[in-house]
């Protein structure tokens, strides 16, 4: 497996348990679901500690991958990036278009906030799956 | 994802050229060993630069390298 697709992995799937437990917290009633430093607390938490996760990951991937196959992005892998992030924009777009509409009925900043944290995670999911995709099963841009 | 409509003969040319490797080539061409990889398996469609590259690379003209599949472009 590549350098740039192992370093994929490692993003998604840090982001998918760092994500599905605040958000499952969330949903299970966590008041940082409806007050705002409750909120900035645990999202502020859990995203530092997937930050050091991916940061310490992505360290010992590095020392453990020979140097000439961690070379350069060539243009397979920016094509790649682009379709990735084109893909994780249109998710963004809806979300923040969904997030807009809901706003005038929600009596609660946390609330939007969260709707905001919940598109721009999925966008960032979205973005890396299709990366992994294309590295899988091809990209031909 | 569907293959590209077209093939390639890069392993026989690199087996030719004396079984240049991956990572060779894709250093002369300026790609990584992985992309070479994937436009033999059909994975990856390069741009006309890097297509032109390889060819020039092996002495051969562009043709010779890539091949139109004109079944695939019937079947679209």
């Amino acid at each position: 497996m590549a350098f740039r697709e192992k370093t994929a992995w490692l993003t998604l799937i840090s982001m998918l348990v760092a994500y599905t437990l605040y958000f499952g917290l969330i949903v299970g009633g966590h008041p940082a679901g409806y007050e705002l430093f409750a909120m900035l607390w645990l999202f502020g938490a859990i995203s530092l500690t997937q930050l050091v996760v991916v940061i310490a990951g992505s360290l010992y991937l590095t020392a453990r991958t020979p140097k000439e196959e961690r070379a350069r992005p060539d243009e397979r892998d920016r094509a790649i990036g682009r379709r990735g992030a084109a893909a994780g924009y249109y998710v963004l777009l809806i979300g923040t278009i969904v997030a807009a509409v809901v706003m005038p009925f929600l009596e609660s900043g946390a609330r939007l906030a969260n709707i905001g944290l919940f598109a721009l995670v999925t966008a960032e999911a979205v973005h890396h799956l299709v990366i992994l995709t294309s590295y899988r099963r091809g990209w031909h841009g | 994802m569907a293959k590209p409509p077209f093939n390639n003969d890069i392993r026989t040319l690199r087996f030719l050229a004396g079984e240049m490797t991956q990572a060779e080539l894709g250093d002369r061409v300026g790609v990584t060993r992985q992309t070479i990889a994937a436009i033999e398996q059909g994975k990856y469609s390069p741009s006309l630069e890097v297509a032109f590259r390889i060819a020039r690379l092996f002495g051969k003209p562009l043709e010779a390298v890539f091949q139109w599949d004109g079944n695939q472009d019937a079947s679209r």
